[in-house]
């Protein structure tokens, strides 16, 4: 069988590659190909949610929460990371609280979205002056990062698990397919909600992942630009998630378009977006300790310190799209 | 671009009297009281307690004037973000300063206009301790409060609420505690200061406590770090009861009597004793016209120099050395508290201009120490002099002028600067006393005489080699200090005693039982603490009692020293104070 | 731009050199004058804008100001106000003085900063600081007595008035005021202090000099700031629109003596100089 020229980038990390790791992979590549990935995608989803917790939790006590509602994101992190869990223990949880939690999640991104949008317009010069009230007000995506975790989780929500069965029958068919929170919606919503499901569940999710990977790169990019910004770029590292972030927003949208993109440019992007993250999780740390007074003033140093999970956030939209790599796409 | 978006900036609402760019008071709506009406309370000056008392006691129900000599800013019209244009906030009004170590007054000393010296405070708002109370039976220094720190705790945490305070997660001395809003990023200086005392192995704290918002608060924005407080805070961020607690006096009845320059306590019988009651106050309103408001109580908020000196301007028949000064203690036990600042250079930039002044402090040096040769102590504290006041500065401290000033002004980047700020005590022949000078209205004006002792130079002495040596410590190449005092307080001190002391512990005078003193003029001594948190608490304290109290308050005279004697009130709050900020350790 | 500036302007012309330039550089009117490269010793050119931000102008952000404060810094910058205090004599000597108080020489004449009218402002329209030091007369009565102070001295010293003096006896007479030991007036010294003075006379011409957006751009300053605040809080970096300093080595004239730091009144007998006026508690 010729290998195309997609394939030749795997071929090669097969050969380079100890035997036991490449069976593994090839069995979670398998198991992605077939929408089989629910458990660790809720795994991920509440790993990734503890991370985004941990940001807005600090990032509002900078705000000192002064509006109760600040205050939610918290609570719903929390919320998630357990439900996450959960539904990476029990289908059930699964398909019913772990959604619901996700999609709370997603509308408190969306509504602290808006929340932000007020509250640059209600600084000194407001919007007339946006540079300077994006930098220094509320930051403006990050509750829509926030809502990503949601995402992950409604995501998971609607695929098959590890150890369902290779061979599956028509989804209303098997035990697998409980009901689930989509058969609540008004019928022509829950009509394209089951076609989705149907393709989640056949791991034909790639253009869909693709799309949100650029979304979320955007996201996290234009953060790290309006915080590297205000640190004046001091190290020249500090350019590196503004560069990376159009890479990974052009591989995201050219995979939607695109099958070769979605197996050269995405992985690649996606791959370095994955290292760059760590990296910046590293230099944050070390930002956070080389501040005055490091450790002995923990709490302070941790708040107005860089942002320790943020570069992580980051990561994840690289993760995202390593991810959409490897799934199928869709028949339209 | 050189513009913002839409053009240059106007104004930030066509509002007819603003308080901030979004916040508003609608003046023609406000109550308006006769002269001839009989209010319940008429309070000279609107300041950090005027402006407390009058906004409890008028959402308790009651009628409330409040006088004050300086304008009702509006603060979008009136307040430049420039430091030369900004001396209208301060009191210009003449006054004499001498003695062997005279008191440089006006300039961010006193204030004028509603707000008073909250309008042009840095903020700092630590609480005292508990052994400031009682400095007297623990260090035979100074003399004790008639009250704890316990009494006064609930109105801190109270103030600090309503304020609202930005502060750390802990703060940890005196009595230790947190803050509701949280702390604010670190300028040059402060960055500095925790350098500095991190090599020291001294605790040092960033991001307060300091009375401006790390966070909306109702109609006030979050601070924008532009280091212009001490010209006035026209984002509203940083606390003046001229928006914190003014408005809502306003929209609960009060009437705000501004450009009115009380000259006299009007005194009368008590028709059934027979007894000295005030029964109102004479003023000059803004067209320069003498009238009279008549009350039945008179509160006196016109801080350290100017309560004393229209108590002693109120001298009458029975009172010939001044109105409730019986035990000739009114004008005495002036205090200010020691202020060098320590300025250092440093070889990379700081600008210590951006961020607000007050950043960032010290307490480890406050309490009495018994190895030092002193009692008493110190606090270091972050300042950001501008410009100007950078290059008054270093007139003395380096004795600069002519070449040597512009040199080191074009250094100026590399510069910080720490205050000082040290406990001198209380002593009676430093006093405010009335000068043969009479101002534009015919009245006498104050005459301040201060020296310093022995214990309050050795602890100036210490207090600011020790600074220095935090600055050292920072990696400073130079530097350098400029002797200066800070802040006023004393003058119509409280006490049990009234041989001793000119009101008790709730402001009311021992001489006359419908006049109280409620400001910093009653504090009879100071820590190392700013002070503006603790006249906040005292007033709101006061208030409660005179609530409390009710149509009573001319009769009764409760225990001194009984905690719990006074109910607080926790539902006269502003509007707007509840339902914001972090769970905290209210100590 | 300046119409109504002093007609004397800060380049007292009606001093006679005593010396021509090309003569020993001691001696050169201009190397007393002009600040000088400290290597070589050559005097540095006026320029339109000393200090280490060439190039920085804080007006050029003037739309980026409230309306209240655009109105009074360009009122300051653009409307000087005319001389009605001093009589013309008393101008002569308070422009020598302020001229070595806040010497501008290093600047080009076009952009000097007009400081005697703000002083004579002040005091025509008796603005105070709100106090008096006990023993001092009023504001306008301090300058009227210090002015006959300051050119009794120069008679005593070099038997000419101030105004005539070259840089340097000007410097000399001022530093026995900044040191408070002046050898002569002392029918005027006894109605007040020398030292407070001599720091109200420098507060002055701070205040005058530092005001203006010229000397903010000179030494770096932000400006006014609001509404927009500042973002860059730590390690003195520049905003956006500010800029980084660009340092070069100078030094005063030689022989400047307001070049060197001398501490406060030391002569004046022990006493440590009065604490300071502006509040930054």
């Amino acid at each position: 069988m010729a290998v195309t020229a997609d394939e030749y980038p795997l071929r090669l990390l097969r050969r380079v590659l100890p035997d036991w790791l490449t069976r593994e992979g090839a069995l979670i590549d398998q198991d992605i190909r077939e929408g089989k990935f629910q458990r660790s995608l809720a795994v991920i989803a509440a790993i990734s949610s503890v991370f985004s917790g941990w940001e807005v939790t600090s990032e509002h006590y900078r705000g000192s929460y002064s509006q109760r509602i600040m205050y939610s994101p918290l609570v719903l992190s929390g919320a998630l990371a357990v439900a996450g869990l959960g539904g990476a223990v029990n289908r059930k949880l699964a398909r019913t609280v772990m959604p619901l939690v996700s999609l709370v999640t997603m509308l408190d991104g969306v509504i602290g979205f808006f929340f932000h949008i007020r509250g640059i317009k209600r600084k000194p010069g407001g919007w007339r002056i946006p540079i300077f009230n994006i930098v220094m007000g509320p930051p403006l995506f990050a509750p829509l990062l926030f809502a990503l975790s949601g995402y992950l989780g409604v995501i998971a929500s609607l695929l098959r698990r590890e150890d369902a069965p290779t061979n599956p029958l028509p989804a209303m068919l098997t035990r697998d397919r409980h009901p689930g929170w989509l058969d609540f919606l008004p019928a022509p919503l829950a009509k394209s909600g089951r076609a989705f499901e149907h393709q989640a569940r056949e791991g034909m999710l790639q253009r869909h992942l693709a799309a949100a990977t650029a979304i979320s790169a955007f996201l996290s990019c234009a953060e790290a630009l309006y915080s590297h910004y205000r640190n004046n770029f001091r190290y020249w590292y500090e350019w590196t998630p503004i560069a990376l972030g159009p890479l990974l927003m052009a591989g995201g949208f050219g995979a939607v378009a695109s099958r070769r993109v979605a197996r050269t440019l995405l992985p690649i992007a996606s791959l370095l977006a994955m290292l760059d993250g760590a990296a910046g999780s590293f230099f944050h740390v070390r930002g956070v300790l080389r501040r005055p007074g490091g450790l002995t003033m923990p709490v302070y140093n941790w708040v107005y310190g860089p942002p320790i999970f943020a570069p992580l956030l980051f990561a994840a939209s690289g993760f995202l799209g390593l991810l959409a790599s490897l799934l199928r796409r869709s028949q339209s | 671009m050189n513009t913002p978006l839409l053009g240059p900036f106007g104004l930030a609402h066509t509002a007819e009297h603003s308080l901030g760019p979004i916040q508003q008071v609608n003046l023609a709506a406000m109550r308006r009281y006769g002269n001839t009406d009989e209010v319940d309370f008429a309070i000279v000056g609107v300041g950090a307690a005027g402006g407390v008392l009058a906004q409890r006691l008028s959402r308790a129900g009651f009628r409330v004037v409040a006088f004050d000599a300086g304008p009702f800013w509006d603060v979008e019209r009136d307040w430049v973000s420039d430091e030369a244009g900004s001396h209208k906030l301060y009191w210009n009004e003449p006054r004499i300063t001498g003695g062997p170590d005279p008191i440089a007054l006006g300039s961010n000393n006193s204030g004028h206009g509603v707000g008073g010296g909250t309008v042009h405070w840095a903020a700092f708002v630590p609480r005292f301790h508990p052994s400031d109370f009682r400095e007297y039976s623990d260090d035979g220094v100074g003399v004790d409060w008639p009250i704890s720190y316990e009494e006064i705790k609930p109105y801190y945490a109270l103030l600090e609420k309503e304020m609202p305070v930005a502060g750390p997660l802990n703060f940890p001395w005196g009595d230790p505690h947190g803050y509701p809003y949280g702390p604010h990023p670190s300028g040059g200086v402060a960055d500095i200061l925790v350098r500095g005392c991190t090599k020291l192995g001294i605790r040092a704290v960033a991001g307060g406590p300091v009375a401006i918002t790390s966070g909306s608060h109702a109609d006030r924005p979050h601070c924008i770090y532009r280091g212009f407080c001490i010209q006035g805070c026209k984002v509203g961020a940083k606390q003046s009861t001229l928006y914190s607690h003014v408005p809502d006096a306003i929209h609960h009845g009060a009437e705000i009597r501004a450009n009115c320059m009380v000259a006299r306590i009007d005194v009368g019988k008590d028709p059934d004793n027979g007894g000295p009651i005030v029964t109102g106050v004479t003023y000059f309103d803004g067209d320069g016209h003498e009238r009279q408001q008549r009350a039945k109580v008179v509160i006196v908020s016109g801080y350290a120099i100017e309560t004393p000196r229209l108590l002693l301007n109120s001298a009458c028949p029975g009172f010939e050395q001044g109105l409730a000064n019986s035990s000739d203690t009114v004008g005495r036990y002036l205090m200010v508290q020691a202020g060098n600042v320590i300025l250092g250079r440093f070889a990379e930039p700081v600008r210590m201009y951006k961020a607000p002044p007050a950043n960032g402090l010290t307490e480890e040096f406050y309490e009495t120490d018994r190895k030092r040769d002193f009692a008493r102590g110190f606090a270091i504290q972050t300042v950001g002099p501008l410009p100007i006041s950078f290059a008054k500065q270093m007139m003395v401290a380096k004795g600069a002028w002519g070449w040597g000033l512009r040199q080191v002004m074009m250094d100026y980047n590399h510069w910080a600067a720490f205050g000082l700020l040290g406990e001198l005590l209380p002593w009676a022949d430093n006093r405010v006393t009335l000068a043969e000078e009479k101002d534009r209205h015919g009245l006498p004006v104050a005459k301040v005489t201060y020296s310093l002792k022995d214990n309050d130079k050795k602890l100036i002495d210490f207090g600011a080699k020790k600074t220095m040596e935090v600055m050292w410590a920072a990696g400073a190449e130079e530097v350098v200090q400029e002797p200066r005092y800070a802040h006023l307080i004393g003058g119509a001190r409280m006490g049990n005693d009234p041989r001793t002391s000119v009101v008790d512990s709730f402001g009311r005078s021992h001489d006359v039982p419908n006049l109280f003193c409620c400001d910093g003029s009653i504090l009879p001594t100071q820590g190392s603490a700013n002070p503006g948190l603790t006249i906040q608490a005292i007033a709101a304290r006061t208030a409660d009692y005179l609530i409390s109290e009710r149509e009573g308050v001319m009769r009764r005279r409760p225990r001194p020293g009984v905690v719990g004697a006074v109910p607080l009130r926790r539902d006269l709050s502003p509007a707007g104070t509840s339902g914001r900020g972090v769970p905290r350790n209210k100590g | 731009m300046n119409k109504l500036r002093n007609p004397f302007g800060p380049t007292c012309t009606n001093l006679a050199p005593l010396y021509q330039s090309g003569d020993r550089p001691t001696a050169a009117e201009n190397m007393d004058r002009l600040p000088v490269e400290p290597t070589t010793g050559h005097p540095l050119a006026p320029r339109e804008q000393p200090g280490y931000y060439p190039g920085y102008r804080t007006l050029a952000q003037q739309a980026y100001w409230d309306e209240a404060t655009r109105t009074v810094v360009l009122d300051r910058v653009n409307h000087v106000p005319p001389l009605r205090f001093f009589s013309e004599a008393e101008v002569r000597v308070m422009q020598a003085v302020v001229d070595r108080i806040l010497p501008q020489d290093d600047r080009i004449p076009t952009k000097r900063i007009p400081i005697l009218n703000t002083i004579d402002k002040r005091l025509a329209e008796d603005i105070q600081d709100g106090y008096r030091f006990e023993g001092m007369p009023k504001d306008q009565e301090v300058f009227r007595l210090g002015i006959q102070g300051i050119e009794a001295i120069a008679q005593k010293l070099y038997q000419r008035s101030f105004a005539a003096l070259t840089v340097l006896e000007q410097d000399r007479v001022l530093e026995t005021l900044h040191d408070g030991n002046p050898p002569a007036g002392e029918e005027y010294w006894k109605q007040m202090s020398v030292i407070h003075f001599w720091q109200l006379l420098v507060q002055d011409c701070i205040e005058g000099y530092y005001a203006h957006p010229y000397a903010w751009d000179e030494i770096g300053f932000g400006g006014p700031a609001y509404p927009r605040g500042y973002m860059r809080l730590e390690r003195g970096d520049p905003e956006p629109w500010e800029q980084g300093e660009q340092r070069y080595a100078w030094a005063p004239p030689p022989g400047a003596l307001s070049g060197r730091f001398a501490p406060l009144g030391v002569e004046a007998g022990g006493k440590t100089p009065t604490p300071g006026q502006e509040g930054t508690h």
